[in-house]
């Protein structure tokens, strides 16, 4: 993994940042097994993100780790970011108001682990060949992939829910020309190799599909 | 006075401000603004469990003059002790998360001190989750969690918990465990039984 800034705005895009939390050696190793030379993912920790410019960046990795108040007082110029035509991932449960459109968690009700099933909602590219099955269960323990929800925002895509109830799990939304994906649980990347490469696919997607 | 580092993370959010131990803390820190100031009238500061510790290098001195001055500093897991504490040893272990799963697991957690009063307030069977890594004691300190040798032979054993009186003129307490994770990630009910008696303790220990 490299540890720079991406390239100046007007650049063809072909970088993302992930914002690292400290543990410098392990940070997205999971992640950046997965870049190429034209797909790089630039480490950057989360505290430099007041220095980085992002106008460059092809997208905007965050995960479940970061410093949500760190965040949250940077809130306008990720909205700007993101109006702009950037994209994020974010990883984890939203405490503090960093994203717009996103609500706060809530933890799923229930202790039963079918309140901890997950059900796809509808079919995405980033999760093809991944069944809902091997998302619910790791060795028969249900609960790593999530255990909560966040309301969508209007005109959201449900790609995966929890339980009967089918609280929203996995969330995609525009905003402006930007979009965000928000897994409200672990690291996406930490689940198997599957998935990975196509998230870093999805963000460097041009189109801007959802 | 008991204070707190919050490091903004979701999980920090919940347990440091949901309503389940909130009231047990006299003053929560957000970790980058912290101040010589605001640890003056502290008597125990924790440090929770998983919070950069770039940030904490950072603070070393803040942190290590706390112990100098006689005064409680306690860190828990994921927060590479060793590399802003002096005399701190710590060795990797392969996470063992499903330990749990295995026919007739027994944990291999030991107890050496029984009768020390972190157990008035823990159960020991409340500090067996998987664990992070183990630390070795200095002289002096007391080890209240320990594990045996690494099977494949990483490491000698040592302790996921200690307490050390001995090494500064404070007192720190040091733990490779992560319970405002898991608890604050709604995940694992012994690191919330875990909190439930610790977190009470520190405050009478912050107060007396």
């Amino acid at each position: 993994m490299r540890s720079t800034t991406c390239a100046e705005a007007g650049a063809v895009p072909r970088q993302a940042l992930l914002l690292t939390c400290g543990h410098v050696e392990t940070a997205g190793a999971a992640l950046s097994r997965h870049a190429t030379p034209d797909r790089a993912i630039l480490a950057l920790d989360q505290y430099a993100l007041d220095a980085a410019p992002l106008e460059g960046c092809a997208g905007l990795l965050i995960g479940m780790h970061s410093d949500q108040r760190f965040l949250a007082a940077h809130a306008g110029r990720l909205e700007r970011y993101l109006r702009q035509g950037g994209s994020m991932v974010v990883n984890g449960h939203v405490a503090y108001p960093f994203l717009p459109g996103a609500s706060s968690f809530q933890p799923v009700p229930g202790g039963h682990p079918r309140d901890l099933e997950v059900h796809r909602e509808r079919a995405h590219p980033i999760w093809a060949g991944v069944s809902a099955h091997d998302l619910t269960f790791r060795r028969g323990v249900a609960g790593f992939y999530g255990r909560g929800w966040h309301r969508p925002p209007e005109g959201a895509l449900v790609i995966h829910s929890l339980g009967q109830e089918r609280w929203p799990l996995d969330i995609i939304w525009r905003v402006g020309a930007g979009r965000v994906l928000l897994h409200g649980g672990n690291d996406l990347w930490q689940f198997g190799d599957g998935i990975a490469p196509r998230l870093l696919a999805w963000l460097f997607d041009e189109s801007g599909a959802l | 006075m008991l204070a707190v580092l919050d490091g903004g993370t979701y999980y920090h959010h919940e347990t440091i401000h949901g309503p389940r131990y909130r009231g047990l803390f006299d003053r929560v820190l957000y970790a980058p603004e912290l101040t010589p100031a605001a640890l003056r009238d502290i008597a125990v500061l924790i440090v929770p469990d998983r919070m950069s510790p770039l940030l904490l290098h950072r603070h070393r001195d803040l942190l290590l003059g706390h112990l100098a001055r006689g005064r409680t500093l306690v860190v828990l897991g994921e927060n590479e002790p060793q590399s802003w504490i002096p005399g701190v040893i710590w060795s990797p272990r392969p996470t063992n998360f499903w330990w749990w799963l295995e026919k007739g697991a027994v944990p291999p957690h030991r107890f050496p001190r029984p009768d020390h009063e972190f157990f008035r307030h823990v159960a020991p069977g409340d500090t067996v989750w998987h664990f992070h890594g183990v630390l070795t004691p200095p002289a002096g300190a007391e080890t209240l969690v320990a594990v045996p040798a690494d099977p494949e032979g990483r490491d000698a054993g040592g302790a996921l918990f200690y307490d050390d009186r001995s090494t500064t003129p404070g007192r720190l307490m040091l733990a490779t465990l992560d319970p405002f994770y898991h608890h604050g990630s709604h995940f694992m009910p012994a690191t919330t039984r875990f909190l439930d008696g610790f977190l009470p303790w520190m405050r009478d220990l912050a107060r007396a």
